[in-house]
């Protein structure tokens, strides 16, 4: 089941590179620099499903105290820190050529900042705790209490003036754009979605036989 | 505006290259523990 979801992966990843590169016409205003967006935005929204995944994970660990809900949690948290973390940096790098400025503290930037440094911080309280029954305790709660930065970073646009630009797809109304970027866009977002299941699978498989190696 | 090609290929050349990385060091850790599963089964 996991190789089947790998090669689901891969190939919907090709497709994403035809579709952003061979199907996706030249943006007006920004010129080539905008095909970034088909590797930014997927990367984001799947980060975005990464974290609420572990949550609800973690709340399942904290009612049933079941393992396989801890082990999920773990792989989600890593495979969601690696998505937000590419997705800080090619938005970084596309707005060096746009803004002018590879970075700035402006609400959008700063939250999804917060929102990367609390989940990497996530990933260190597991290491640095022996306990594996206290360390996946803790680290439920901590995993619950930063999805709440989930909707900050998300409505971030809304609620403050930020640099950055209002959510292309997830926005009240939907998609306004023209079909011949939201195709793209799309099955980009599908190929990252089902990368971040490839890689949660292999990872959750991974952590079961390290479990199993250690008893 | 200018197509700034550079920034697009380091967008993607960036995110390929992690995930590569990722997928590598998840076969490392696999191959790490079958040899040590093998190497704690009984011999018969």
């Amino acid at each position: 089941m996991v190789k089947t979801l790998g090669w689901l992966a891969a190939a919907s990843v090709a497709a994403g590179l035809v579709m952003a590169f061979g199907v996706a016409p030249r943006e007006v205003t920004q010129g080539n620099v905008q095909r970034i967006m088909y590797v930014h935005v997927p990367l984001i929204l799947a980060s975005y499903l990464a974290f609420v995944v572990l949550a609800l994970a973690s709340l399942v660990y904290l009612v049933r105290r079941d393992e396989a809900a801890d082990r999920v949690a773990h792989a989600s948290g890593e495979v969601g820190v690696m998505f937000v973390g590419l997705g800080i940096a090619t938005g970084s790098i596309w707005g060096k050529p746009t803004w002018g400025t590879w970075w700035t503290w402006d609400a959008r930037l700063t939250s999804v900042a917060i929102l990367f440094v609390m989940y990497l911080g996530y990933l260190l309280l597991r290491g640095t705790i022996e306990d594996r029954e206290r360390a996946a305790r803790y680290c439920a709660v901590l995993g619950i209490v930063a999805a709440l930065d989930i909707p900050l970073v998300h409505f971030s646009v809304y609620w403050w003036r930020t640099l950055h630009q209002p959510p292309s797809l997830m926005k009240p109304g939907g998609f306004t754009g023209s079909s011949s970027i939201l195709w793209p866009l799309l099955v980009n977002l599908i190929a990252f979605v089902l990368l971040y299941a490839y890689f949660v699978a292999r990872r959750v498989r991974l952590l079961r036989a390290e479990a199993e190696a250690v008893a | 505006m200018p197509d700034n090609w550079g920034f697009v290929a380091a967008a993607y050349g960036l995110t390929a290259v992690a995930l590569l990385i990722y997928w590598r060091r998840l076969a490392k850790k696999e191959r790490e523990l079958e040899a040590l599963r093998r190497l704690k089964a009984p011999r018969s």
